[in-house]
């Protein structure tokens, strides 16, 4: 062979490579052309080269977000800097089906990308490589472990009955709000309540009537507080209310109405029709508390003091 | 950093460092502030030899911050490998936002497209511009969402692996007259500290 | 007579540089500083009609270092050599009275012809 003809070989296993390497290429020029691409990019979005080649990316692949495609673009060309993207940016660039059609999980394929500049001899950058990685098999296990987490973490927090928080996390947020109010300072306050003679009531009729009561003590409760309360199941039949930016005379408001709303509400449980009233303590924080157990004790003490007085009401520490 | 970290590093050796990372980054501030339209204050270079456990002690810059997103990017090349490390300041997005002309509503996924779009540029001109001084060139390999919203603690107990020790080069960037800071975070694995030193034996010459 | 010639970076590395780039065969008593304050002092003591000063510098950075030198009126002419190659770096410096900026890593042929421009160096 003459050096032209060896070149023009070495040349053409480099195409056939480029060809057939499973990693998507695509270069265009300046106006978003398609100059090239591989079999990788005709395959999967099954567009003849005669359609996609010298014309306009965005004709050819309507899909693609188009302000920020060209931004992402702009950047690496003025800057001659690459860019990568990944799949937790935009799920995919080019909307490819997933490689496994009859055994994968996911509709489309995830890919991550890097935008390549591509300058001339003289230095100046005249075109735009697109590489395309396929990740989908990452980016599935990956959400999925999220939500596993996500269940799992929601599990932790959660009380089983009442799917209120559970007291373990319950008392984590009042912590936290504890130490807010040390820096800011503003007014926040604290409900505990308890259902009256629950215990007897628990020996009179059963335990799972008696969790339908608490059951639906947690949904009336639910229905009463605001976004940005914070409700938690403290002990068996008591529960706690964070009320964040609520002076403590607001706080008794809510007090009140969620005990009118208690001794108005009726449970039907195995063909018993049930009604009970609830005690309430209601504590502001104060700059004395030294901690979130104080806090606590204070409001505690509240409720004790509504229970000494006749139950089913309201006191303010 | 522990004095006993310290001596590991040969005192000539971390002064070439500093000074390449200084030229490194020069660049890739230009290329943010090109970006932002904004001056970038730059900082002096933190290079060091940490264990494992002390690599919180490397983002001491970052202590007080409640809140990062972080990406990280593995590179290789000429027997030097490593892994780039970019941490957000939570904090910093209005501002970063605003410089770039974004209007409406900072979602977490616009934040994600502003971390990394920065991303890409510092690492991108850092890793460019000290393998353009030391002579080799560097494959990037694709970049990882470390997480958003994480607290500096977790990002540190989170990332598992099996190194013992990494050279460490820490580069604050922060925005002249705004509240953005960022530090880029390059780990070098121990076995390229010998070829480094090699390069650089050879650049002393 | 040899020009008294200061280097001013925190780098020993960078100094080594500057020293290196410099015309072989110009005749110049080099003086060294690694901060600021040193350079100030140096330049007070007659040791740096020419300074090669560094920006990012721990104790006393080069703008500060090029403030005070304005505000004193010391006899030194001053090129900066950094890495922070921000446009709005070398505008600020030259504002500040800074004859000239050359980038990092600093390179002969830039030096030569820096130095040749203000007829600090013929060949």
């Amino acid at each position: 062979m003459t050096p032209d003809q060896e070149s023009l070989s070495e040349f053409h296993w480099l195409l056939e490579v480029l060809q057939t390497i499973d990693v998507g290429m695509l270069v265009v020029d300046l106006e978003f052309n398609v100059v090239a691409w591989n079999g990788f990019m005709e395959n999967h979005s099954g567009i003849a080269p005669q359609d996609a080649l010298e014309r306009n990316l965005f004709d050819v692949f309507p899909d693609i977000p188009r302000d920020w495609f060209e931004h992402k673009s702009r950047t690496v060309i003025q800057l001659q800097n690459r860019a990568f993207t990944t799949w937790e940016q935009r799920p995919y660039v080019f909307k490819f089906k997933n490689n496994r059609p009859v055994t994968g999980t996911a509709e489309f394929m995830y890919q991550n990308c890097t935008f390549i500049p591509v300058a001339n001899i003289r230095g100046k950058v005249e075109s735009l490589c697109i590489i395309v990685y396929d990740v989908t098999d990452v980016a599935v296990s990956k959400l999925e472990l999220q939500k596993a987490n996500q269940q799992l973490k929601y599990l932790s927090r959660t009380d089983r009955l009442t799917a209120l928080f559970n007291r373990g996390y319950w008392e984590e947020l009042l912590e936290a709000e504890f130490r807010r109010q040390q820096r800011a300072n503003r007014p926040t306050s604290l409900i505990l309540f308890d259902i009256d003679h629950f215990k007897p009531f628990n020996d009179t009729y059963g335990h799972t009537v008696g969790d339908d009561v608490i059951r639906k003590v947690a949904e009336v409760t639910r229905e009463t507080v605001r976004n940005t309360d914070l409700a938690g199941r403290y002990g068996g039949e008591e529960f706690g209310i964070i009320l964040p930016d609520t002076p403590p005379q607001e706080a008794v408001l809510l007090a009140e109405r969620l005990r009118e709303r208690i001794e108005e509400m009726i449970v039907d449980s195995h063909d018993q029709r049930l009604q009970v009233t609830i005690s309430l303590g209601v504590a502001g924080y104060d700059s004395e508390l030294n901690d979130h157990n104080q806090w606590i004790d204070k409001a505690d003490q509240a409720l004790y003091l509504s229970k000494e007085t006749g139950r089913n009401r309201v006191t303010l520490a | 950093m522990t004095a006993a970290t310290e001596k590991h590093l040969d005192e000539e050796l971390r002064d070439v460092l500093q000074e390449l990372s200084n030229v490194a980054m020069g660049r890739a501030a230009d290329l943010l502030a090109r970006l932002l339209e904004n001056y970038v204050i730059l900082p002096i270079p933190v290079v060091n030899l940490l264990e494992r456990a002390e690599l919180n002690m490397a983002l001491s810059s970052l202590e007080e911050v409640k809140s990062v997103s972080a990406v990280c990017q593995g590179f290789v090349g000429s027997r030097i490998a490593g892994e780039a490390l970019i941490i957000f300041n939570d904090t910093s997005f209005n501002d970063i936002a605003e410089l770039t002309n974004f209007a409406g509503e900072i979602t977490p996924q616009i934040e994600l497209e502003l971390l990394m779009d920065i991303a890409n540029i510092l690492i991108g001109a850092c890793l460019k511009g000290l393998a353009e001084q030391l002579d080799v060139s560097f494959s990037q390999g694709q970049p990882v969402l470390l997480g958003q919203h994480l607290s500096l603690r977790d990002l540190v107990t989170d990332q598992a692996g099996n190194w013992q020790r990494a050279l460490t080069i820490e580069i604050p960037y922060r925005l002249e007259g705004r509240n953005v800071d960022c530090d880029l975070l390059l780990l070098f694995t121990e076995d390229s500290l010998k070829v480094l030193e090699a390069k650089i034996e050879y650049m002393m010459e | 007579m040899s020009i008294p010639v200061l280097i001013c970076d925190d780098s020993s590395f960078a100094r080594k540089q500057v020293q290196r780039a410099m015309p072989p065969d110009w005749d110049v008593e080099i003086t060294f500083a690694s901060n600021g304050e040193e350079a100030l002092a140096a330049i007070k003591a007659g040791r740096g009609e020419v300074v090669f000063l560094d920006l990012t510098m721990p104790v006393m950075d080069g703008y500060q270092t090029l403030e005070r030198i304005k505000e004193q009126d010391l006899p030194a002419m001053v090129i900066v050599i950094s890495g922070d190659i921000q446009p709005e770096a070398v505008a600020r410096v030259k504002r500040m009275g800074a004859i000239d900026f050359i980038k990092k890593p600093v390179d002969a042929t830039s030096l030569k012809n820096v130095l040749a421009a203000y007829g600090l160096y013929t060949e």
